[in-house]
């Protein structure tokens, strides 16, 4: 069952930049690429050769198996619905966390190694963000925590915990921190225009500039993991509150993040950056509320 | 008897340092330390691995009475700590010192290896110190032979002054604690660490505990007493930084967790544990930001020991509260976490100090803006350092994550049960803030000084250190990797020490936390298989495509030089956006004018100071002026007014005593 829920947690990664770019498409009155025009770029990728920069070192080569090893490594700690996940302990919520700053630790680093300055300012922002949405995850998690009184995701969205019903609109609200949290953490819009040319992209793709090849292929496939991750986490909360199955997880997790990424990026533009952080707050904040109203429910303060 | 062999030991020791020729004072001093760490750490291993059931206790007399030295778990936690950081620190001392054996004098020598076996010794003392005033005696000691390793450098005017200002804050600290330990033995009539559970029974003994709280507050940089540390290790050789960083301000936390311990039946622990949750919170977000805003190597690491202090001291909080609503899983996980975590960062802090050290020697500098591509000359240290700044920014598979990881398993469990879930929530909040800042402010400080291109040439012909200094930073490296890599080996001795503290029996405490750790394990060594096979497998598919070489990219501008890289004050200027109150600018510059069509030479120098040190300094020297003023008007120069004033001290002294007030 567990190497089940690991295949159809690619099944979904694999599938979220389809749905996304077909969402667009139709949304801009075109017909779209083929649905699974990335996996053909990914090939392309993998079958190039490679140019490194003089000024890097062994780190740079080493960073990108890094990024993609801590993306597949946290992703075995995530249930799709009903199913168990590979990896399960006490405390895995915070694990999944720290596993993917490595990535991004690595990452950033093999930023500083081009001596760039265009990827210095991708990685720096890469740093501050990826710090400030950090409290949100975990005030997320520590919610889920607090409805399910479970600390591992595996205990969380096991159909055998008692899921209270009253608890419906705070893991809504978990779900919403959730999605808002895969926008930031994959850089799309509003925090990031993932579509212009490279270097007026300002987040994660500068930070890969001098990426090509195989490499390029990794960080890639790196990048739709995670959002898979964090896009499965939504849906199983969403789902937590109806219907917890791994049959409605995992489209879920699919349409919700494709649509709702599509749509904000046909309807929306780039937010200036240094709206980037209020948004990021914004989501902190959400999280705040989600748990209050998470501890409110439960004091059960009888009214009147 | 006793301080008077103490003192004629530490003659002893003296003598033998003195004599010894120029370049076998370093083998002096290391024999000395390893004899001493030999000598304490196989009872103390005895005591955590539960031969030695209670340890051993010998009883000194001392001018205040019969006083005991005595080893319990914590104490015996404490010496490996000590021993570890003080073999590491006197080993890398020899190659670091090598290049002062022509520059200093023989006697300036001999001094420093003397107080470097003097303040070993002292924390030993300090740590098996039952009694109140032995433990003062070897905490003054203590102080005063870190205060002559800070003045190695004593030719500096800013060595001088950071050195004087750790001596004083030292004993406004020394103070509180002389005045907490003597309230003590007025209230229960002994002065010893045994009499703290019995002074702290009585609901009213707050202000004791805040007066121990920040006694030793102030030797572990609680905010905002912190602010002698980012002082006192830039000025400091490197070894010592290591040894104050890594090991002496943990006799801070050693004291905090006596308290700990004392007040786990005490109506006060509730507060306890939230005054040391907020403590924590507030001292590791305000540091990790000041970190993150660093431009000097040394100062950066001091600001980080700062914060891994805070975070420490917030485990503790988690560990109390736990304990205060009844829940000891919550408590052992706090615990836990925090003596890990303290031992873990005496590993990494001692490594990155050294470190530290080895770019000061190999390149004159610690400034971040003037490093740069060290990774390529010295590829040794380039590693270690890398390991050490994963380890300390909490990242999987090393030492920090395990420890942070049992820290925030015990709130989570605290928000699951339900027991303590606002209080969890804020620690959650920190936490995440702080290791996400921390990354912020290590990746500037690696990637500046280690990746790119050199910003200088005395940095582009640096080459790799001796041997003998590698091997003393390998010594912090093995125990980074084997908590790392064996988190339930060494989370079982750690257990051992966390029980009694949280009044669970040893037995269930490695039982609860076992099936936690086993994840952590299984999850370290899934990740490094992971991305090892990952690794090789681009290599393998590398091999048959074609690999070129070329210059960093530099989006069609065909001209780019060293100085258009990313320095580290840009890379922290996003977060410097967010938090401008935090830290005051000092900037130095003549900006660049409309009309220069093509710029000449610039300078300018920017630093970021700590706002508490300015409110400190500021407040503390405007009070003493006014004070100062007011009584030089008594001071009139006239010696009939000098007799005018004796007769009424005179007087007033009759008065009293007539009216039977003295």
């Amino acid at each position: 069952m567990s190497a089940f829920n690991t295949l159809l947690l690619f099944i979904v990664a694999l599938a979220i930049p389809g749905v996304i770019n077909r969402t667009r498409a139709r949304l801009a009155g075109r017909r779209g690429i083929r649905f699974a025009q990335h996996l053909y770029d990914l090939r392309l990728h993998m079958r190039k050769g490679a140019v490194y920069s003089t000024t890097t070192t062994a780190l740079f080569r080493t960073a990108p198996s890094v990024y993609l090893g801590a993306a597949l490594v946290s992703a075995l700690m995530i249930p799709v619905g009903n199913l168990p996940p590979l990896l399960a302990f006490d405390g895995d919520v915070v694990c999944m966390a720290y596993v993917l700053a490595l990535g991004r630790f690595a990452l950033i680093l093999a930023a500083w190694d081009t001596g760039s300055s265009f990827e210095g300012m991708g990685a720096s922002r890469e740093a501050l963000y990826g710090a400030l949405v950090e409290p949100a995850l975990l005030l997320a998690a520590g919610t889920l925590a607090l409805t399910t009184g479970c600390t591992s995701f595996a205990r969380i969205f096991d159909p055998a915990t008692l899921h209270d019903s009253q608890y419906i609109i705070v893991l809504l609200l978990t779900a919403y921190v959730l999605l808002k949290i895969v926008i930031t953490e994959s850089g799309r819009i509003p925090v990031d225009d993932p579509r212009t040319h490279l270097e007026l992209t300002m987040i994660h793709e500068v930070m890969c500039l001098d990426y090509c090849g195989v490499d390029l292929a990794m960080i890639q496939l790196a990048g739709w993991i995670k959002t898979a991750l964090f896009a499965l986490l939504a849906a199983d909360a969403t789902a937590t509150a109806f219907c917890l199955r791994w049959w409605v997880a995992a489209p879920l997790a699919v349409l919700l993040t494709g649509l709702s990424v599509g749509i904000v990026e046909s309807t929306r533009a780039r937010n200036k950056l240094s709206r980037n952080t209020t948004f990021i707050l914004t989501i902190t904040a959400l999280a705040a509320l989600a748990f209050f109203t998470g501890y409110l429910l439960q004091l059960n303060i009888p009214l009147a | 008897m006793f301080f008077i062999y103490t003192l004629s030991l530490l003659v002893f020791v003296a003598a033998a340092i003195f004599a010894m020729p120029l370049r076998g004072k370093a083998w002096a001093a290391l024999a000395f330390i390893s004899l001493g760490a030999l000598g304490t750490s196989v009872p103390a291993i005895g005591t955590l691995a539960g031969q030695l059931s209670d340890g051993w206790s010998h009883s000194t007399a001392t001018p205040f009475g019969l006083e005991f030295l005595g080893m319990d778990a914590l104490s015996a936690f404490f010496i490996i700590v000590i021993a570890i950081g003080g073999i590491a620190s006197t080993l890398y001392s020899r190659g670091y010192l090598a290049h002062a054996l022509g520059s200093k004098s023989p006697a300036h020598l001999s001094l420093h290896y003397t107080a470097l076996t003097v303040m070993f010794y002292a924390m030993l003392g300090v740590v098996l110190a039952r009694g109140g005033y032995t433990f003062l005696f070897f905490w003054e000691l203590m102080t005063i032979a870190s205060f002559l390793l800070i003045l190695f450098d004593a030719e500096r005017r800013d060595v001088r002054r950071a050195a004087l200002s750790y001596l004083i804050m030292m004993h406004v600290g020394f103070v509180f604690l002389v005045v907490g330990f003597v309230r003590l033995r007025v209230a229960t009539g002994s002065a010893s660490f045994d009499a703290l559970s019995q002074g702290l029974a009585d609901p009213h003994a707050l202000p004791l505990l805040l007066v121990f709280l920040i006694g030793f507050g102030m030797k572990a940089g609680l905010f905002p007493m912190h602010i002698w540390l980012p002082e006192a290790h830039p000025a400091a050789p490197s070894h010592v930084s290591a040894l104050m960083s890594g090991v002496m301000i943990k006799t801070g936390v050693y004291g905090i967790l006596r308290l700990a311990e004392a007040l786990a039946d005490s109506p006060l622990l509730h507060t306890a544990g939230f005054i040391l949750l907020s403590a924590g919170i507030v001292t590791g977000l305000w540091s990790v930001i000041l970190a993150a805003s660093q431009n000097d190597v040394k100062r950066l690491l001091a600001y980080s020991s700062i914060e891994n202090v805070g975070i420490i001291i917030l485990g503790i909080g988690i560990a109390l509260l736990g304990s205060a609503s009844g829940n000891h899983l919550v408590a052992l996980c706090g615990m836990t976490g925090s003596l890990l975590h303290l031992f873990n960062h005496s590993c990494f802090k001692s490594l990155l100090f050294f470190g530290a050290g080895n770019i000061l020697t190999q390149t004159r500098t610690l400034s971040l803006d003037a490093l740069g591509g060290l990774g390529r000359h010295m590829p040794l240290t380039a590693i270690l350092f890398l390991i050490g700044t994963a380890a300390i920014c909490a990242l999987p598979p090393l030492s920090g994550f395990v420890s942070e990881l049992l820290i925030y398993s015990g709130m989570f469990r605290g928000i699951a049960s339900g027991s303590n879930p606002l209080t969890a929530a804020a620690g959650i909040v920190a936490l995440a803030l702080i290791g996400g800042i921390a990354i912020l402010a290590f990746t500037k400080l690696y990637g500046s000084v280690f990746l790119g291109t050199p910003r200088t040439h005395e940095v582009a012909e640096a080459s790799e250190v001796d041997n003998c200094r590698i091997i003393a930073m390998a010594l912090p490296l093995a125990g980074i990797l084997f908590v790392g890599l064996f988190p339930a080996s060494a989370t079982g001795l750690v257990t051992r020490i966390a029980g009694p503290l949280t009044a669970t029996p040893t037995t269930a405490a490695g039982y609860l936390l076992s099936p936690a750790l086993a994840g952590i394990g299984r999850t370290a060594w899934l990740l490094v298989g992971i991305v090892g096979l990952l690794a090789w497998l681009r290599h393998r598919i590398l091999r048959s495509r074609t690999v070129t070489a070329g210059p960093t990219w530099g989006c069609g501008f065909t001209a780019p030089n060293t100085r258009m890289q990313y320095t580290g004050e840009s890379f922290a200027e996003g977060l410097q956006s967010i938090v401008p109150s935090f830290t005051q600018q000092h900037g130095e510059s003549d900006a660049v004018a409309k009309c220069e069509i093509f710029p000449s030479a610039h300078r300018f120098d920017i630093s970021r100071k700590d706002r508490i040190d300015r409110l400190f300094s500021a407040w503390w020297v405007e009070l003493l002026r006014q004070i100062n003023r007011r009584v030089m008007r008594l001071r009139t120069g006239k010696i009939n007014h000098y007799l005018l004033f004796a007769l009424l001290f005179l007087t007033i002294v009759l008065l009293l005593s007539v009216l039977h007030l003295i």
